[in-house]
């Protein structure tokens, strides 16, 4: 089969001695299609087409994804394994690297029991890697500590739609439908910024007169055009939400139908929002009364109306409540399962959805198997041939780790496709936790922050080096393409994780040829699972501009729409969400006055390990300012530019001062995608989710001092 | 070359994709030759996307003492000709839309050409295939006759029809090339 | 004078048959009265007249466009002009030295091409300057005994030299020097046209190859004819210096109209230093709006000279011309001016209306309230809210 793929009568510049491969981008769950330009001769990448007739992104792209291709033959990249040597890191061959893990493994094994190793992983790479590394940690390694960093981006999401849906699906309705859409609720989603590429179907939409309400402390590129746009305080969302419903029950925007027959508790949280009085909603979250009551009308009388939300109310100590609260609102309306309407996450990672799916949390099996249901350890003990008593039980969140290392319960650690020493909040903890290990292997591409902390670095393969499927944010199943030969002596991560099983004595598990084997075998194990994968094949993908799962078998077309008929919970029916209002983790005092939030900029992703060696990016948004209103930055005489120091109870940081009035007045803004003395993270707080065990980046009480101009600005290491 | 550029300013999301993406067409040397812009940050986060209106009748090759700003046969006004440019920037004042720029070091002007090798085969510049928010658009000339009739209120300023030599004026949001 | 004017259909006319008469009197001195004139060389010159008239007609044509004339114009005030002459004379050698000698902007535009428009343009100008001394008879070379040569300039002996010693030699083969010059530049050139796709972006193939194909033909046969000359005894000699005076016809002839002809206007880049730009890089006039300097002020009252005689009405409101403001900030007045965002528009902060008639908002246009069609109880309780107390920040 041809690597180029496109309808006829797109017209693609093919130049000469040069051949596109279609594929996606390497960056967030929007998964924009591309070609990536190959020189026939040298086998080098040398460019970037659009992919014109990919149904999702219409060949568009925002400055990572234009970028992108750039980071595939960096000079930064990591060619071969390094070993720490007295504190350097000295290039060595596979082989030695190998040993020494083997060795390292096997003796914190030997002295503190299995689970004393961890697995740290990740899900900016393909289902097929992401399935593997469940397997790898729970039959290679035998460790129970598993997890993996959508525990700081999805796993409210996932917790939110599990209670009310039933289950995790990012998307009930494929994006291609919103642009039929008549309104649109987005709470805490800067999507302009964040997932550029998705702003077109939104914009379709408002050319046709949808209406779009936005809900965020900033007033973002999204806010910017919102016809509402509600600035609430950091952290209040469920009380926004819950006075969203008490006024769309109050004004009787109900489906009453829809929800007497598809929901429960109706009448429980009739009762519990009837308090949520504009007013007191108000009180609570400082938008205006105005702003609730216009909001409120306008997605109640919309017909078709879509609610979205993203990291800005999943990132909370409520953040699943949050979730509940704002699908209540879609459920109320009477929208889940209907064309161009739905309730819809804004995917965070490439493969997020895909990759929280197929057994990296530390409860779950492929499929969203849970590992407390011995059916399913049985089912999936079979397709691993391992006996289920040799599955492990389940382990800790992804913070919490760090907690089991403090205490000596975690001694060595393989972090894979990650960058926690950026990512992760109170990074000070997470620091002190890597030195504390007694061995950490870290496989990656580029030397990132976590890396510095390794002992053994192993070089992995960029997204374009190897074969695989993803699941966009829609929860369309994906095909990625081989684009050119591994770099240097990097390999795939599954073939890494199949290496150092071999060495601990389960290569018989681990018997892998290509990709594609264990896509096969992960197809398998999804099999009467939640997100059921086993009818996709990659041949379907490409012949049908992807599948939707859940596709149980090969002639079933996929589900672009979910809950058509009924929702996955036990009885067929959607929880509404019946939540009072609690406070954040973290709220300001005397001390602390000022609400610090974090958050993405449109020019880096995630921990900027990629996207901070590419120069159009770095030359756009070199580091990291604090963002803030004109009216609190004269309360502390700062002007644009001057040096701030920032300070939470955890730690502090400088940064440089960026004036403006799209921002609450008592809100700081900083992005977080820097590390070491530049990460905003060492500020965040560790409050988490009881639920989703979600860190609450979102918000942190902050204190804030002018200092001395400094002549060179910051230095970087 | 039958379409034309179209652009629609409130539309942008100042994600400057057109310009890592303007880097990448062939000839650009991996220098952008648009521009995304605040308009005012303090106040609000809104850009607008500024390319080459690729004019009829250019003010910079009018301005231009050596005669070295060329057009072509579809109308695209192409950049200085290397060897003939004398590196005065007379055309990055004369233009009415800022938009020349000018490498002091290789004394070289440099401007938007469509992405001359893309358009000339009808398939969209770099900056309008990637724009995520349609901000920029390649499209037909009727296409934009209706969305310009959609957006009647704007264009019709003071009841005056554009004529060539003071559309800067008056021009809507489109241009480019195309015949009337 | 006018009736000289008058005497001709235009002044390129004119310019022409004054350039030819030229030659024809120093032909005349140069050959003491013809003696000296060589007949094989018949062909050539009368390409090289023709050459002479088309440069002719190309250089006052090109000096008649507003653009240029202005900036001539302004060049020759300042150069009458002596409390300037300092700077005008830096200007000139600087500009001689490091942008026409030495040709600096090219070598950073990267060390190849460089290299290879340094060949290039070397080797044609020691070439034509050879080729026009021999065929205008400015110079040949005279026996003054058996062991020493005079080279006779306009008929004025000036240089004798050993007639084999090293510097005759290269005399002797000054044309082959030049000509392996430009042989080696102009298949550095074909090179990178070959090798590298970007180049053929916005060139036109002919405009740019033919040129080149041109030289490669005059340097490989004139070459051919020494090679021929010294190894080959004289074999086809004769066919070869045929061949290659054709070459060298067509390209005399070729040269004022295209893409050589960026030769003779270069030395027009001295006014940038002499007239615009004192010190390189600084400029000292300020925007009208954002007070960012951006030009100079002889250069943007030339542009807008410039531009006015072309009809090119760029004056705004208030008198101010859209020259008087930084690239940056036009771009803003254009954009303003589209969104109808300028202060001074009253009709500038309603919602734009699309054809179905919804209400586009943006720019800080807010649709209005009765887009969304309230209930009516609806409306008054926003309405009592709004005037309760403002929420805009």
């Amino acid at each position: 089969m041809s690597d180029f793929i496109a309808k006829e009568g797109i017209q693609n510049l093919h130049k000469p001695g040069e051949k596109l491969i279609t594929t996606h981008c390497c960056y967030c769950g929007m998964q924009c299609g591309m070609h990536i330009r190959v020189n026939k001769s040298s086998g080098k990448v040398v460019g970037v087409e659009p992919r014109y007739d990919w149904p999702v992104t219409n060949g568009k792209m925002c400055p990572k994804g234009v970028t992108a291709y750039q980071t595939i033959d960096h000079q930064d990249r990591i060619t071969k394994p390094l070993i720490k040597k007295n504190g350097e890191f000295v290039e060595s061959s596979w082989k030695e690297a190998l040993d020494l893990i083997e060795k390292n493994f096997k003796r914190l094994q030997e002295e503190s029991g299995k689970d004393a190793l961890s697995v740290f992983g990740g899900v900016s790479m393909t289902n097929e890697k992401c399935y593997l590394v469940g397997k790898y940690a729970r039959v290679g390694l035998g460790t129970r500590y598993l997890d993996y960093n959508g525990r700081f981006c999805m796993s409210s999401a996932a917790g939110g739609f599990i209670q009310t849906f039933g289950v995790d699906r990012g998307s009930t309705l494929p994006w291609t439908e919103l642009e039929h859409s008549d309104c649109f609720f987005l709470a805490g989603s800067n999507t302009a910024e964040c997932h550029p590429t998705s702003i077109q179907w939104f914009w379709k939409a408002k050319d046709k007169g949808a209406k779009l309400i936005v809900a965020d402390p900033r007033e973002t590129p999204t806010a910017r055009v919102a016809d509402v746009h509600l600035d609430l305080k950091p952290g209040t969302d469920s009380a926004l939400a819950n006075g969203m419903l008490h006024l769309i029950i109050k004004e009787g925007y109900v489906d009453k139908e829809y929800v007497s027959k598809r929901c429960n508790n109706f009448e429980e949280l009739k009762q519990n929002v009837d308090k949520f009085t504009p007013e007191y909603t108000s009180e609570i979250t400082g938008v205006a009364v105005e702003k609730l009551i216009k909001a409120a009308h306008i997605y109640g009388m919309s017909p078709r109306s879509v609610v979205m939300f993203a990291r800005g109310v999943e990132q909370q100590s409520k953040g699943v409540d949050n979730v509940r609260l704002y699908s209540s609102m879609a459920l109320l309306r009477g929208q889940v399962g209907k064309f161009a309407s739905g309730v819809a996450t804004f995917t965070g990672q490439g493969n997020g959805q895909g990759g929280r799916e197929h057994g990296q949390k530390s409860d779950l099996l492929p499929g969203y198997r849970k590992l407390t249901d011995p059916a399913a350890v049985e089912y999936i003990s079979s397709i691993w041939g391992i006996d289920p008593s040799e599955m492990p039980k389940p382990g800790v969140s992804a913070y919490e780790m760090f907690g089991e290392i403090e205490k000596g319960n975690i001694r060595g650690m393989h972090v894979i496709c990650s960058n926690p020493a950026v990512s992760a909040p109170n990074l000070e903890h997470i620091w002190n936790g890597f030195k504390k290990l007694d061995f950490l292997v870290v496989s990656d591409f580029f030397l990132s922050e976590t890396a510095s902390f390794a002992d053994v670095v192993l070089p992995a393969t960029t997204w374009a080096e190897d074969e695989g499927t993803t699941t966009n944010i829609e929860g369309r199943v994906i095909r990625i393409r081989k684009v050119t030969d591994p770099i240097g002596e990097s390999k795939p991560d599954w073939e890494i994780l199949s290496l150092i099983a071999e060495r601990m004595g389960k290569g018989k598990h681990f018997l892998y040829n290509e990709a594609g084997e264990i896509f096969d075998e992960f197809r398998l194990a999804t099999k009467g699972g939640k997100a059921d994968y086993y009818g996709i094949t990659w041949d379907r993908i490409d012949r049908e501009n992807g599948v939707f799962w859940p596709c149980p078998a090969e002639d079933h077309p996929g589900t672009p729409t979910m809950f058509e008929e009924s929702f996955y919970t036990e009885d067929g029916k959607a929880n509404l969400g019946v939540v009072g209002w609690k406070e954040a983790g973290e709220v300001p005092t005397k001390d602390y006055p000022l609400f610090l939030t974090t958050g993405r900029v449109v020019f880096h992703y995630l921990s900027g390990n990629q996207t901070r060696r590419v120069d159009f990016l770095m030359e756009q948004c070199p580091e990291p300012f604090a963002e803030m209103h004109p009216a609190l930055a004269s309360r502390y005489q700062l002007e644009d530019g001057d040096m701030v120091k920032l300070k939470t109870p955890r730690s502090h940081m400088t940064v440089k001062t960026k004036i403006t009035k799209a921002i609450r007045k008592d809100t700081v803004f900083v992005p977080y995608h820097w590390g070491k003395e530049l990460a905003v993270n060492q500020l965040t707080s560790d409050c988490l989710d009881p639920i989703s065990r979600m860190p609450e980046f979102k918000v942190c009480a902050l204190q804030m001092e002018k200092l001395p101009a400094k002549k060179e600005g910051i230095t970087r290491e | 070359m039958n379409k034309i550029m179209y652009l629609e300013f409130e539309r942008c999301i100042g994600c400057r994709a057109c310009q890592a993406a303007c880097r990448e067409c062939g000839d650009h040397d991996a220098k952008e030759r648009n521009y995304v812009e605040y308009v005012d940050f303090t106040e609000s986060r809104q850009t607008y996307p500024m390319l080459c209106m690729q004019c009829k009748d250019p003010a910079c090759a009018r301005v231009c003492p050596a005669n070295a700003i060329q057009i072509t046969d579809e109308g695209v006004v192409l950049s200085a000709m290397e060897e003939k440019c004398i590196g005065c920037r007379n055309c990055t004042f004369g233009c009415p839309f800022g938009i020349p720029k000018f490498d002091f070091e290789e004394n070289k002007m440099y401007k938007c050409d469509m992405c001359y090798d893309r358009s000339k085969h009808d398939i969209a510049p770099m900056c309008a295939s990637v724009c995520p928010s349609d901000a920029i658009r390649f499209i037909d000339f009727d296409e934009m006759q209706q969305l310009r009739r959609r957006r009647s209120q704007m264009n019709l300023v003071e009841g005056k029809k554009p004529q060539e030599g003071n559309k800067w004026e008056y021009v809507p949001e489109f241009f480019g090339v195309y015949t009337d | 004078m006018k009736s000289l004017e008058r005497s001709f259909y235009s002044k390129s006319s004119k310019y022409s048959f004054i350039v030819v008469l030229l030659l024809f009197f120093s032909i005349w001195i140069g050959t003491e009265n013809f003696l000296h004139f060589d007949m094989a060389l018949m062909g050539y010159l009368i390409s090289s007249l023709i050459f002479a008239i088309g440069l002719t007609i190309r250089m006052s044509s090109w000096l008649l466009r507003p653009a240029t004339r202005q900036v001539i114009q302004r060049s020759l005030k300042n150069l009458r002009q002596r409390k300037y002459k300092r700077r005008n004379m830096k200007a000139i050698l600087k500009t001689a030295f490091e942008n026409i000698f030495l040709q600096k902007f090219i070598f950073k535009r990267g060390i190849y091409r460089g290299v290879q428009h340094f060949l290039i343009a070397w080797g044609c100008i020691g070439s034509f300057a050879i080729t026009f001394g021999l065929t205008f008879g400015w110079m040949h070379f005279e026996l003054v005994d058996p062991e020493t040569y005079t080279i006779v300039v306009m008929g004025v002996e000036t240089i004798s030299m050993a007639a084999h010693g090293l510097f005759a030699e290269m005399v002797y083969n000054g044309l082959n020097i030049t000509a392996s010059m430009v042989l080696i530049g102009v298949c550095m050139a074909l090179t990178r046209r070959i090798i590298n796709e970007d180049v053929k972006v916005t060139q036109r193939a002919e405009f740019d190859l033919f040129p080149l194909f041109l030289l490669l033909a005059v340097t490989v046969t004139g070459l051919l004819l020494t090679v021929s000359y010294v190894l080959l005894d004289g074999w086809m000699h004769h066919y070869m210096t045929l061949v290659h005076q054709v070459t060298v016809v067509v390209l005399l002839i070729y040269f004022p109209f295209g893409k050589l002809f960026h030769l003779p206007i270069r030395p027009l880049t001295t006014a940038v230093p002499m007239n615009y730009q004192e010190e390189w890089k600084v400029d000292t006039r300020p925007c009208l709006r954002c007070g960012t300097v951006y030009s100079s002020d002889p250069q943007v009252s030339d542009v807008k000279e410039i531009l006015s005689v072309q009809q090119f009405d760029l004056q705004l409101e208030d008198g101010s011309y859209l020259s008087d403001y930084c690239p940056a900030c036009r771009r803003r007045i254009r954009v303003m001016k589209q969104l109808n965002n300028q202060p001074h528009l009253q009709q500038g902060h309603n919602p734009i209306l699309t054809r179905n008639g919804s209400e586009m908002s943006g720019f800080g246009s807010r649709r209005t309230d009765d887009y969304y069609n309230f209930p009516d109880h609806v409306q008054k309780e926003l309405e009592q809210h709004k005037e309760e107390g403002g929420n805009e920040r």
